[in-house]
């Protein structure tokens, strides 16, 4: 194609190796960072001399193997099954309404910090917990919590919960919004018509038509989710066991040990931590070639029925159970923020207080303001350059490279506790003082991933022919990017936008570091307030955290409604 | 009266073990010697120091005291014009990585910690890199009302010296808290503990190695336990660990906690990380006793509905671990003057008896009142309505235990680690 050269297509054409030197630049600095201690190379600690020995020590610590096996364990059998069940879900309730109000149920876990996630969860299953209030004692005859091991386990069944309980979330957005994008949604539910007039039972018609083609939109996400899970710190250290603990969090803990001298090893267990996050993709892609090896010839056996109703009626159960979960863990942490004295067994505190909201109210103000301002002005960048980056793509026709489309996904691919240490370090290198451009630059190390990962395909599946007629009318490239192309494309945009503040509310270690701690925003307060011996007031800003994102989610969804309702 | 007593107790017991009182208080006679030209430095770090901004690095896990350094950063604005930030940490170490970070990027004049509250593990550590201000204590008018020439504890942190890199500013007991309704059988004892905890499985545990208080758990028990040797061999605990005494004390605590944790919570297969997390437990009622090292936050604690009103303190009849916190300013502060007046005003007696006072934060003074004026002294006395939880039981008949050379903890924690670490 032709492109006259404006401003506008100057703009565009050079976005791309803006999007990538964004990414890259902080990504490799901070691994470096990380690299150069690693093998032993810390001038700061008296250590001048490259080596071994800090692996050394790794390999040393008592329990490391049951870390790496952990580490691996639990990533991997909670992404699966958060899969599993997503398309069990998805392949349930395909035509149903009921699609919609599951997703309206567990949108609000998406944004729910991982930590408060973990806190709610954890009240839910602690022995002392809402549960076993619930059947306290009338059935259990319990009038002091029993001791068990759960959560805490050491095979890492609570950190499996809980992970499975937040990618869930993710991965249904992301496969709904492929299907709410117009052309692939309208397709693919032709198909599944088509399918059903030739007499395959819906289950297996989703599993047989929809899923091969829904998968591959799927891809990457569930890779991120596996990466990020696989070194994620929050949850495996709040429900997780502590003897020992996943390896992320062990790093942190080596990272921020009094022990100046541990930083050596913590470095060499993020270099540790990258491989087992690399091996980890590597199972999945060997999971996948192994599944596509051995579905092949169901696919076209012509077999209509696979005992849907069974297969529906245990989604059913699973989807209950889980909902359940959620709304009682959503229950307690409410009940937690206004409760007076709360001993065990009673299900209802002895008092109703507003003593927790009030008091954090009070002190919220600040943290909020900062939250919302590195939100929007991230998301705003965020976005602004995704479009730029994706229209670049269909000015030259050809989508971006390999390796630039792998890029985009490094930070996410990239165990973050890996290389954030190693970007403070980078700052300080540029002796960057500016404690607001550096949270918002690292923020956007998070947000643009995803908020490229959720706009990318409908902006890609957007039908060319609408630009192509367009231009031969004579219409400027820029016109048709903003009268054409955005109104098109608003949903989207505006479900990418909500999603991109909901991650950058949710930011705690960049958040942190990059801020050299002097940025309060309402999670680092969380967190703090988390650690801390208050259930309540955490509750109070839990529910804050979740507030916040759920309400911009809301505006996302009702906004092109209205402004659609308006132009018809 | 309370505060005085407590202060005999300190200074009986570091003078037990003042085996290695060196010339840490040379700076202190030094200043008091050239009070003059003292004051003239003072007034001139006063000119320089107003309208600074001053970032305090803090940890900020609890609302009292976050709400009390709020307190203070009015008190600064309105005295110096100093803008007071406070940045609230989860755990000290942040801001020791920090400043480590900023001297390995050779940032040696701009770094964005101002002023630190540190103490034990992490102040050494920081000492050892030298990435703190040194000899800068002593010039703080307010520091003379310690009495440092007659009371080592404040200038000793752990028993390192520390040098006039660090402002003493508050102390705590280790302090044990119970519901009084369930518990009626309260162990006074480290030996009754043992036996408490086996009549009650699953009621008391400890945060793990290194968390700070779960450190100090340990080092209580070892204190106790090492009683029962020579003298000479209970000293080696306030010097650095060698390989012969860590053969002569450690096994003691080993074979004691061996006994313990099948009886502990979760059977002793899983240790909470965060101190924090007893009072949480306590208040799930899944632990029964548990300790504290900031006692105040009990009273406080059951205002806020967070323990049960029937929560009663106490301390241990063997002993308690007792110890000072500080702050400090970093080497590479670009504030440094401002930081100054913060760690002086920190110290008056204004700023010590507002944190005494239960229903603010319940930290107590270091001030000696023997230094105060009538007028100063006033400040201190208690005329508030206390909850019963705020009088600690035995506080006047137990002993203070100090500190251990810091060289212990990471000893300890390793050897937990490789024994309890992995199970």
């Amino acid at each position: 194609m032709i492109v006259a050269n404006t401003l506008f297509t100057r703009l565009v054409r050079n976005s791309p190796y803006l999007l990538i030197a964004l990414l890259v630049v902080p990504v490799l600095g901070g691994l470096l960072g990380v690299l150069l201690p690693a093998f032993g190379w810390f001038p700061a600690l008296g250590a001048n001399e490259f080596g071994l020995f800090g692996f050394v020590q790794l390999f040393n610590t008592p329990g490391i193997e049951r870390m790496v096996l952990l580490s691996f364990g639990t990533s991997l059998v909670s992404t699966l099954l958060a899969f599993v069940i997503t398309v069990l879900i998805l392949a349930s309730y395909f035509n149903s309404p009921w699609l919609k109000r599951i997703q309206r149920l567990l949108g609000p876990i998406l944004v729910i910090p991982h930590a408060a996630a973990a806190i709610a969860i954890g009240f839910l299953i602690t022995p002392s917990g809402f549960l076993s209030r619930l059947i306290s004692p009338w059935l259990t005859g319990w009038d002091i919590p029993p001791d068990w091991l759960f959560p805490h386990d050491p095979y890492g069944l609570s950190i499996i919960l809980g992970l499975t309980l937040k990618e869930l979330p993710f991965l249904l957005l992301i496969a709904l919004g492929v299907l709410a994008q117009p052309e692939i949604g309208k397709t693919l539910k032709a198909q599944h018509k088509v399918a059903s007039s030739l007499g395959y039972c819906p289950m297996t018609g989703f599993f047989k038509v929809i899923l091969p083609s829904l998968y591959g939109y799927m891809r990457l996400p569930i890779l991120a989710v596996l990466a990020y899970s696989s070194a994620s710190v929050e949850i495996p250290l709040i429900l997780g066991s502590n003897t020992p603990p996943t390896l992320a969090v062990a790093i942190m803990q080596w990272f921020n040990d009094v022990d100046l001298s541990l930083r050596i090893k913590a470095s060499s267990g993020a270099i540790l931590q990258i491989l087992i996050t690399l091996s980890l993709l590597g199972s999945w892609c060997l999971l996948e070639l192994l599944v596509k090896k051995c579905s092949t010839s169901f696919l076209v056996n012509g077999e209509r029925e696979y005992g849907g109703m069974l297969i529906q009626r245990m989604t059913h159960l699973i989807t209950t159970v889980m909902l359940s979960v959620i709304c009682l863990a959503l229950v307690a942490m409410v009940l937690w923020s206004f409760a007076g004295f709360w001993s065990f067994p009673d299900l209802l505190p002895q008092q109703l207080v507003t003593l927790h909201w009030s008091s954090a109210l009070l002190q919220m103000q600040t943290p909020l303001f900062n939250t919302l301002v590195i939100a929007i002005s991230t998301t705003l960048i965020a976005i602004a350059l995704t479009l730029f980056v994706l229209e670049a793509e269909q000015q030259n026709t050809k989508t971006i490279s390999a390796i630039s489309g792998f890029i985009i996904y490094l930070p996410l691919l990239i165990p973050s506790i890996a290389f954030l240490f190693g970007l403070v370090w980078l700052f300080e290198q540029v002796n960057s003082q500016h404690a607001y451009i550096n949270v918002v630059f690292s923020h956007l190390l998070f947000v643009l991933p995803y908020v490229f990962l959720s706009l990318a395909n409908s902006y890609r599946r957007l039908d060319p022919r609408f630009s192509t007629v367009a231009a031969s009318l004579g219409v400027q490239p820029s016109k048709i990017f903003w009268q054409l192309k955005l109104p098109l494309l608003l949903s989207p945009i505006l479900i990418a936008s909500a999603l991109g503040l909901a991650i950058s509310f949710s930011q705690y270690l960049p958040t942190l570091l990059s801020g050299a701690g002097r940025i309060n925003t309402i999670t680092t307060e969380a967190v703090t307030l988390a650690n801390g011996a208050s259930r309540r007031t955490s509750a109070v800003y839990a529910l804050m955290q979740m507030l916040l994102p759920a309400l911009f989610f809301i505006l996302a969804w009702a906004a092109p409604k209205l402004f659609f309702r308006n132009r018809g | 009266m309370r505060v005085s007593n407590y202060y005999r107790k300190i200074l009986v017991s570091l003078c037990l073990l003042s085996v290695f009182s060196l010339s840490s208080n040379s700076f202190a006679d030094e200043a008091n010697s050239t009070a003059e030209s003292t004051s003239r430095v003072w007034k001139n770090v006063e000119m320089r120091g107003t309208k600074q901004d001053v970032y305090f690095h803090a940890w900020g896990g609890d609302q009292q005291i976050n709400n009390y350094i709020q307190w203070a950063a009015k008190q600064v604005k309105e005295k110096y014009k100093i803008n007071l930030h406070h940045v609230k940490l989860t755990d000290t170490s942040e801001a020791v990585s920090r400043v480590l970070a900023e001297k390995a990027a050779d940032n040696h004049r701009n770094g964005q910690v101002d002023l630190v509250w540190i103490n034990g593990a992490n102040f050494a550590s920081m000492a050892k890199y030298q990435l703190l201000a040194a000899d800068w204590a002593g010039e703080l008018p307010n520091f003379q009302l310690t009495n440092p020439t007659n009371n080592p504890a404040m200038t000793r942190d752990f028993g390192v010296p520390t040098q006039g890199m660090e402002a003493p500013w508050g102390q705590a007991a280790l302090t044990f808290y119970f519901d009084s309704l369930k518990v009626n059988d309260v162990p006074e004892t480290l030996s009754d503990l043992l036996i408490w905890s086996e009549k009650h499985p699953g009621h008391f545990t400890y945060p793990k190695p290194p968390d700070f208080l779960g450190m100090s758990f340990l080092k209580y028990a070892l204190l106790v336990l090492s009683e029962s040797q020579p003298k000479s061999i209970q000293d080696k605990l306030y010097q650095p660990v060698t390989a012969e005494s860590e053969a002569e004390l450690l096994p003691a605590l080993w074979q004691f906690l061996d006994q313990l944790h099948p009886t502990l919570w979760r059977q002793g297969k899983h240790f909470v990380s965060n101190g924090l997390a007893l009072r949480r437990l306590m208040s799930d009622t899944e632990l029964q006793v548990s300790f504290t090292f900031s006692a105040a936050e009990i009273p406080s604690a059951i205002s806020r509905y967070d323990l049960p009103d029937s929560t009663r303190s106490y301390r241990m009849k063997d002993g308690s671990l007792s110890n000072i916190h500080f702050v400090a300013i970093p080497y590479n502060s670009p504030h440094i003057e401002g930081a100054k007046l913060v760690a002086n005003f920190l110290l008056s007696p204004e700023a010590q008896a507002r944190k005494q006072k239960t229903v603010i934060w319940g930290d107590s003074s270091v001030l000696d009142l023997s230094q105060l004026t009538p007028t100063q002294k006033a400040l201190f006395d208690v005329n508030e309505q206390q909850h019963l939880s705020a009088n600690i039981i035995n506080i006047d008949n137990t002993r203070l235990l100090s500190e251990l050379h810091p060289s212990w903890v990471k000893v300890i924690t390793e050897q937990w680690l490789t024994r309890y670490g992995v199970q």
